[in-house]
């Protein structure tokens, strides 16, 4: 028994439009059950280790990422950290903003995955990047310890990823196609040297017809950079957006069917917006070749000008890359059913096969299980499945083996090729439910976990069994990439 | 006759209050309303059985859902710590004294609790189960309550029962008691055992028969272990109740009981009902520890030194 506490090392490493960086924690478990009672282990610490250095985010050209360079920086900062692969234990790999539209972005993350560690899982998607850095930033935890309603904006380079908290949950999230780094300029000087395509929208909203190797003025470029500012804020005020807004949103808008009590920045930009700087000139502001400190200064005077307090977080420009590290890896409820040789298992496609609730009887169960995995394999046969449902019909031994009846009878075609299925349950019975399934299917290589949030669309990885077999470490990811725009 | 006078108005005064509406019960509505509501009944003949069904179940409200503070300052952080706990948290006062809702829930609850332990386990639902039964030295559940001692062993004529209708020598034993608390073995077992009896399956562990025990106490499982000379000894016994939850079973067990078995040497799992872990994920999870204790030849706190 023993396994009191136990430490993992975990890794983040976050490849942003402008900047790619790393941390690497210390995630400690311990059973915070009473040692009388079934164990409940949970991750009870995280703590930062260390911290890289900020790098500018190495690109062949606009449309490649480098990849050689990415993994020296890697390779470098574990070194520099003491570490060796073989030191971490777990961890995620997020590619952001607009780095996650080129066209190698997919085989980066997760070639620099596999070079990270043994289970350093590979993730992309705004609404992923928004909640990461939410909890990164310290926002989730504020809207727990405060019981505000708590809307993290983190702006980056490429995107501005809202997130809003209530008691520490992500309860909406959206992202908005606006950074500071959509125009890029000389460093210290005051020429263009590149044009995103939402760069090229917003400058054609403030009717500036500037182009790659134009000069810009500073009068035009607070134009600029206070258009980008209200569609920010029209992001968390209201739901009627403006046509640039609307334009510029690469997921649907936050609903803001909930009062936002806080509101706080963080990203690149972040740093620009809690500062009392003003604009001079030119020079002083394209320091790092874009337009970022022109972007939060507008923001900052925009959200005052319309009376909108901005609490500063924990966390700025680190946020994405410390909730990458610290915030992805979960451990799943502490009575599980498993096969340990299968783990770990990656990239498994959530689907949820009873979004309106349970069928009546078995036979109905296997019909709708059978004909949802057959839809979420017919393209690719490989596609490992998790499988999310909320529960038996009651909590009942009898109602549990009227599921896996109904399961196991479903499920059994895709189980017969050696597959492995992973089921996730909502409720606290993944162990009968697994044994329940093992009686009615011999052999198969089955995982059933609970107390782990799904939804359709994710992804879940799943490591290697700790605290002595009692629980697994779980990562619930998105894997979108928008593509080359 | 002033006694009389005394007890007449005290029957009345009891009488109107049985037949008010159950809204008016509700403290922080009473307090606020006019006294004349009162004299405008004239049904006090009603009968107390009619009037007694419009009365409000206080036992089935769900305290942690149950806001008593009239005009919280932070709604929202009062209902997340009454979801956090159990505890009887922000139920408001009158004066420095509780409100009558919340004295009246509290001995509800304490009612429930004397109900488990009084009561034995209907006979109906153990005719539901394959059992053998059996019943301690203990005669009554005053001497229970008593003679801790006697609720740990079995007269010779009930062992001799248990030799005659169980298989010696099982791998694992399941027993089955009351304990202090009989609604615990009628809201759990039909959940808790045959997940329990299952898991044990799928690691190949073979159980004899089962056995309930009438008035048993924790003790008697070794008894039944050493008269049986059973490997490990499973015991799902009702826990003591309490105010919050009546319905809670505890399982221990233990690995080849013997004279010189100590309290230490039982591993125990607590705290099994519908609102702590559930009893069939429970059975589930106490296959595993049989299957540990099995393997490593021990239980209790040479286990947990292992």
């Amino acid at each position: 028994m023993g396994h009191h506490t136990e430490v993992i090392t975990s890794v983040g490493i976050d490849i942003g439009t402008t900047t790619t960086q790393l941390v690497i924690s210390r995630l400690t478990m311990a059973n915070r059950a009473a040692a009388t009672a079934v164990p409940r282990i949970e991750i009870v610490a995280k703590e930062v280790l260390y911290k890289s250095r900020i790098y500018f985010t190495p690109l062949l050209d606009h449309q490649h990422i480098d990849a050689e360079a990415i993994a020296r920086i890697v390779a470098g900062e574990y070194q520099a950290a003491g570490l060796t692969m073989g030191d971490i234990d777990t961890g995620a790999v997020i590619i952001t903003g607009e780095t996650a539209k080129k066209e190698n972005a997919r085989a980066i993350v997760e070639a620099l995955a596999d070079l990270a560690g043994d289970f350093v899982v590979a993730t992309a998607g705004p609404n992923l990047e928004s909640i990461l850095a939410g909890k990164g930033s310290g926002a989730a935890a504020f809207s727990q310890a405060q019981h505000r309603v708590t809307a993290n904006i983190d702006i980056g380079g490429g995107t501005s990823n809202f997130a809003v908290f209530k008691d520490g949950r992500a309860i909406d999230t959206a992202c908005l196609n606006i950074g500071g780094r959509l125009v890029e300029l000389e460093r210290h000087g005051d020429r263009i040297t590149y044009i995103s395509e939402p760069g090229r929208v917003v400058l054609r909203e403030c009717g500036l017809t500037l182009g790659v190797g134009d000069r810009i003025s500073l009068p035009q470029l607070k134009l600029l950079a206070q258009a980008m500012a209200r569609c920010v804020l029209e992001a968390v005020t209201t739901r009627n957006l403006s046509n640039l807004a609307r334009e510029l949103l690469m997921t649907p808008p936050l609903r803001l069917d909930y009062p936002i009590q806080t509101v706080m920045v963080s990203g690149g930009v972040a740093d620009h917006i809690y500062s009392s700087e003003q604009p001079v000139a030119l020079s002083g502001i394209s320091t790092f070749g874009d337009m970022g400190p022109a972007l939060g200064w507008a923001i900052r005077d925009t959200f005052r000008a319309a009376g909108v307090e901005l609490t500063m977080p924990r966390e700025t420009i680190r946020a994405t890359v410390i909730g990458a590290g610290t915030q992805s890896v979960n451990v799943s409820g502490s009575t599980i059913y498993l096969r340990d040789h299968t783990l770990p298992v990656r990239n498994c496609m959530v689907i949820t096969p009873f979004p309106d609730g349970l069928p009546d009887n078995p036979g109905d169960i296997a019909d709708v299980v059978q004909q949802a995995v057959f839809r979420a394999t017919s393209g690719n046969i490989d596609q490992p499945i998790a499988l999310a449902l909320d529960g038996p019909r009651t909590p009942s031994f009898a109602d549990i083996e009227h599921l896996a009846t109904g399961l196991a009878a479903g499920l059994a075609g895709y189980l017969r090729e050696g597959k492995p299925l992973v089921i996730v349950v909502a409720q606290d019975c993944a162990k009968v439910l697994g044994q329940c399934l093992e009686t009615r299917l011999a052999r198969a290589e089955l995982i059933c976990i609970d107390q782990i949030r799904v939804d359709e669309g994710d992804y879940i990885d799943i490591g290697k069994p700790l605290m002595g077999g009692r629980v697994v470490p779980v990562v619930v990811k998105t894997l979108v990439f928008p593509g080359p725009s | 006759m002033q006694d009389e006078l005394i007890k007449e108005i005290v029957q009345a005064v009891l009488i109107r209050l049985a037949a008010g509406d159950p809204k008016d019960a509700k403290p922080i509505k009473q307090s606020a309303q006019p006294a004349s509501n009162q004299g405008e009944r004239t049904d006090l003949s009603q009968p107390r059985e009619a009037a007694g069904e419009n009365l409000e179940d206080l036992a089935a409200v769900d305290l942690q859902q149950e806001i008593m503070v009239p005009h919280p300052v932070d709604g929202a952080a009062l209902e997340y710590y009454k979801r956090s706990t159990t505890a009887r948290i922000g139920v408001w006062r009158c004066g420095p004294r509780p409100l009558t809702r919340t004295l009246l829930r509290f001995r509800a609850d304490h009612a429930t609790a004397q109900d488990s332990v009084f009561k034995d386990v209907s006979e109906d639902f153990l005719s539901r189960f394959n059992l053998v039964r059996v019943q301690t030295m203990v005669k009554d559940k005053d001497q229970y309550l008593t003679r801790p001692d006697l609720g740990r062993q079995l007269p010779e004529g009930e062992l001799e029962k248990i030799r005659r209708e169980c298989p010696p020598k099982p791998q694992v034993q399941i027993v089955i008691a009351d304990g202090l608390s009989s609604r615990a073995v009628e809201a759990n077992l039909a959940d808790i055992l045959p997940a329990l009896k299952q898991g044990l399956a799928s690691y190949r562990l073979a159980t004899g028969r089962d056995i309930f025990v009438k008035f048993g106490r924790v003790g008697v499982m070794d008894v039944i272990g050493m008269t049986l000379a059973a490997e490990v000894v499973v015991l799902l016994v009702g826990e003591r109740p309490g105010l919050g939850t009546s319905e809670s079973m505890s399982a221990y067990m233990i690995y080849k009981p013997g004279p010189e078995t100590v309290v230490a040497d039982h591993t125990v799992v607590s705290n099994i009902h519908k609102g702590g872990t559930p009893p069939a994920e429970a059975g589930a999870h106490l296959a595993t520890v049989v299957k540990c204790i099995y393997d490593a030849k021990a239980s209790g706190v040479k286990l947990a030194q292992q």
